[in-house]
């Protein structure tokens, strides 16, 4: 039985190596990706554009407004002082409008509390709920400043970021991408590799031969692990020489989750390739499952839990989601087999589940065949 | 070429044969599935499940202090949205593998001398674990922290609990201060969705467009049948012509749809021109068909065309500012940006749609979609008539 497994495991992996799109789809592809979106997908903003009305220009208004040149997160941009300051946000010259108002500094002289205002283009919440915060942060450390810390706060709060102290997002975002990559090509290369057999209906060939059920589809599946765990080996290199991961803690649920992901992956394409046997209609149910799927409900970006409860529940069956979840313990966190083991026993039980159905599948070719 | 043929034929011979075209995609049930509803899915699924809100962050709690007062500071920390109590905890050792495990998203560890530091005036000191993997939760987790014990510092300068703290509370009142007022313009609600569906639109545009132009583009080299039409009396840009129109027309379709499901699922307002987001919709849609015609040209399948289209894709749907604000990315990448039709149409309908912005406002934006939709076309037409020939 093996040697017939092997053997067309053997037969798979040639006809790919003599197919340069597919190859160049597989092993070069994913890496620029995952160089490329985990470099522009960020949500915290720095270098924001900023447009300033000072319609004090005192001195305490022009050193309140030297923390916000001095900050990372804002560039005051110039803005003619006799237009409003919201047409500068409606021709998206700026994020935000720092309005100072004219007793700013008489104010602050007297003891008096003054109110300063943020206009913030709320167009993107996000960005605006970051902006928002900052700009507080500034506020609050330049009035620490001037008041000389006599007045302290009763509390304080020694805030510990941990696993990610930079808040690097890339950190965040690079093991997302890593596994969008292994669950869209190996299964785009498997489901055209299965589609084919039966659009050019060289699948009953494989119904006359010796070969079983069985042996066929775990030598097809075989052989697209294998280019799964290329794909993989290749990637994991570019995390940690590019992007400064480390594995942290013990591997060893992180390799045996990958293998599984590996078979759950290739079995996905399998099965979608028996099902749809058509190559440009598989490619596009491929596209729907690894892609959307992978990318939208999986915690890659946004976290799960913000997911509307009518759609949320179909996110348990992603398989992604398990799987970017144990590379990112693997790679940040630590937690190994204690935090990690619910989603190997998962990805596992999906890809029994495929496992399944493309065996059923194949059964029913041979009675449309 | 022909030239001195009367212009009426001319016409006369293109609606010829834009009607066989569109008998052609009527017939075409898959191309209508990807017109109705892969922008349907794709817009409901990108506008519910992409939220970055941040809210409900579990919050495990070691209180070693056990008193009405660190209980207090308790309440305060999660009575607003952001936090919920996860677990409470009696050492740090399980506080910490919870966090690790991500069990629990944060952890606050309130010291034994809580209290009695309050009661005697003196400053003192909480420790706050966020769990910072996901770089964009941290930091308005961080926010929302600080935000929270600002305002707890204030109510305890108004309850004045030690005699103290009443000297330091007067001494608060009539020391200079600055409050920061955020006002959040065009988007009081901070619907993240707005900005999700308003940015996936031109993705969808230029995707779904050349999707659709490479497949109606390469039908007739798969199928072999360009022999007949170069026997035809129609000249090439004729049969170019042809082909473009009615996947125009009907990818316009898709625009009303999606504009449709923009406006009235996701409830974003029209504040400018409509005008303006369908004029750039429609340039999209040609840089759509140009981007798919050229790739049509350099493939000898559809499934080839496919696949070489997840090299142009990806990159063209991230780079684009739509998911993610262009203002996070690398500076040096930054201006990349400018070279795609994606980016200035996102920046067109958020301006038109949201911001209320006016052609004065965004006519640099239309301008690159125009440069783009004609060079885009013209090269793709180029290599088309080429390959005719």
């Amino acid at each position: 039985m093996f040697r017939r497994v092997f053997a067309q495991a053997r037969k798979e992996l040639t006809q790919i190596r003599r197919d340069r799109l597919a190859l160049a789809l597989v092993l070069v592809l994913p890496l620029l990706l995952l160089l490329l979106l985990s470099t522009a997908i960020s949500l915290t903003v720095n270098d924001l554009p900023l447009v300033v009305q000072d319609l004090d220009s005192s001195a305490a208004s022009r050193s309140y407004l030297d923390a916000f040149r001095a900050s990372v997160t804002f560039r005051v941009v110039p803005w003619p002082t006799d237009r409003q300051p919201e047409g500068a946000l409606e021709a998206g010259a700026a994020r935000a409008a720092l309005v100072i108002p004219a007793q700013f500094g008489h104010d602050l002289a007297r003891g008096q509390t003054a109110n300063v205002q943020l206009l913030i283009d709320a167009t993107d919440a996000n960005t605006a709920k970051l902006v928002s915060g900052y700009a507080g942060q500034i506020t609050r450390a330049y009035v620490e400043q001037r008041t000389g810390g006599s007045m302290v706060a009763m509390v304080t709060a020694h805030i510990r970021l941990w696993f990610n102290p930079g808040r690097d997002s890339q950190k965040f975002y690079a093991p997302g991408i890593f596994v969008l990559g292994l669950s869209m090509f190996p299964p785009l290369l498997a489901s055209l590799a299965m589609a084919k057999e039966g659009e050019q209906k060289t699948i009953l060939q494989v119904y006359v031969s010796s070969i079983s059920a069985h042996e066929f589809l775990l030598g097809k599946i075989l052989a697209f692990m294998v280019i799964a765990l290329a794909e993989w080996t290749l990637a994991l290199a570019v995390l940690l020489s590019v992007f400064g991961l480390r594995l942290t803690g013990d591997p060893s649920a992180f390799l045996v989750a990958t293998v599984l992901y590996a078979f759950c992956v290739a079995t996905f394409g399998i099965l979608i390739g028996a099902a749809i046997p058509n190559q440009a209609a598989a490619i596009q149910a491929v596209a729907l499952g690894g892609f959307l799927l992978v990318f939208l409900l999986s915690g890659l970006i946004f976290p799960v839990e913000n997911i509307p409860g009518g759609l949320r529940w179909i996110s348990h069956l992603v398989w992604g989601r398990y799987y970017i979840a144990i590379v990112r313990d693997a790679l940040l966190q630590g937690g190994g087999w204690p935090a990690m083991w619910v989603n190997v026993v998962m990805i596992a039980l999906i890809g029994s589940v495929f496992y399944l159905l493309a065996w059923h599948t194949m059964r029913r070719m041979q009675v449309t065949a | 070429m022909n030239a001195h043929i009367p212009t009426s034929s001319f016409w006369h011979r293109l609606r010829a044969l834009i009607t066989k075209e569109f008998n052609q995609i009527r017939r075409d049930k898959r191309l209508a599935i990807s017109l109705i509803v892969a922008p349907t899915l794709q817009l409901l699924l990108f506008g519910f499940a992409l939220d970055s809100t941040v809210s409900n962050l579990r919050l495990g709690i070691l209180d070693e202090s056990q008193t009405p007062e660190s209980r207090e500071l308790v309440a305060t920390l999660t009575e607003s949205k952001s936090f919920r109590v996860g677990g409470s905890f009696l050492e740090d050792r399980p506080l910490e593998t919870a966090i690790s495990r991500g069990e629990m998203d944060a952890g606050v560890v309130i010291p034994y001398q809580f209290a009695r530091d309050l009661h005697r005036g003196r400053p003192t000191n909480i420790q706050f674990l966020l769990n910072a993997v996901n770089a964009n939760t941290a930091a308005i987790g961080q926010g929302y922290a600080e935000g929270v014990l600002a305002s707890y510092n204030r109510s305890l300068a108004v309850q004045w609990i030690h005699p103290q703290l009443r000297t330091v509370a007067v001494a608060t009142s009539r020391k200079e201060s600055v409050t920061l007022t955020p006002v959040f313009l065009f988007n009081p609600g901070l619907v993240t969705a707005w900005f999700i569906v308003s940015g996936t639109f031109g993705t969808l545009l230029v995707l779904n467009g050349s999707l659709v132009a490479s497949t109606a583009m390469i039908k007739e080299r798969e199928a072999g049948t360009v022999e007949q039409l170069l026997m035809t009396p129609a000249g090439t840009t004729e049969i170019v012509l042809a082909k473009i129109t009615p996947l125009f027309l009907l990818l316009l379709g898709m625009v009303f749809l999606s504009f449709g499901l923009i406006r009235f699922v996701f409830g974003v307002p029209v504040r400018g021109s409509g005008l303006l987001v369908f004029g750039g919709a429609a340039l999209c849609l040609l840089c759509g068909i140009g981007i798919g015609t050229f790739i049509a040209t350099v493939t000898r399948s559809a499934q080839q065309a496919q696949l070489l289209s997840f090299f142009v894709n990806p990159p063209l749907a991230v780079l684009s500012g739509t998911l993610s604000p262009v203002e996070a990315m690398p500076q040096w990448l930054q201006p990349v940006t400018m070279f795609n039709p994606i980016y200035h149409f996102g920046v067109i309908t958020r301006g038109a749609m949201i911001k209320g912005s006016t052609f004065a406002e965004l006519w640099p934006n239309v301008v690159a979609l125009v440069a783009f939709a004609l060079v885009l076309m013209g090269l793709s037409m180029w290599r088309f008539r080429k390959q005719l020939g």
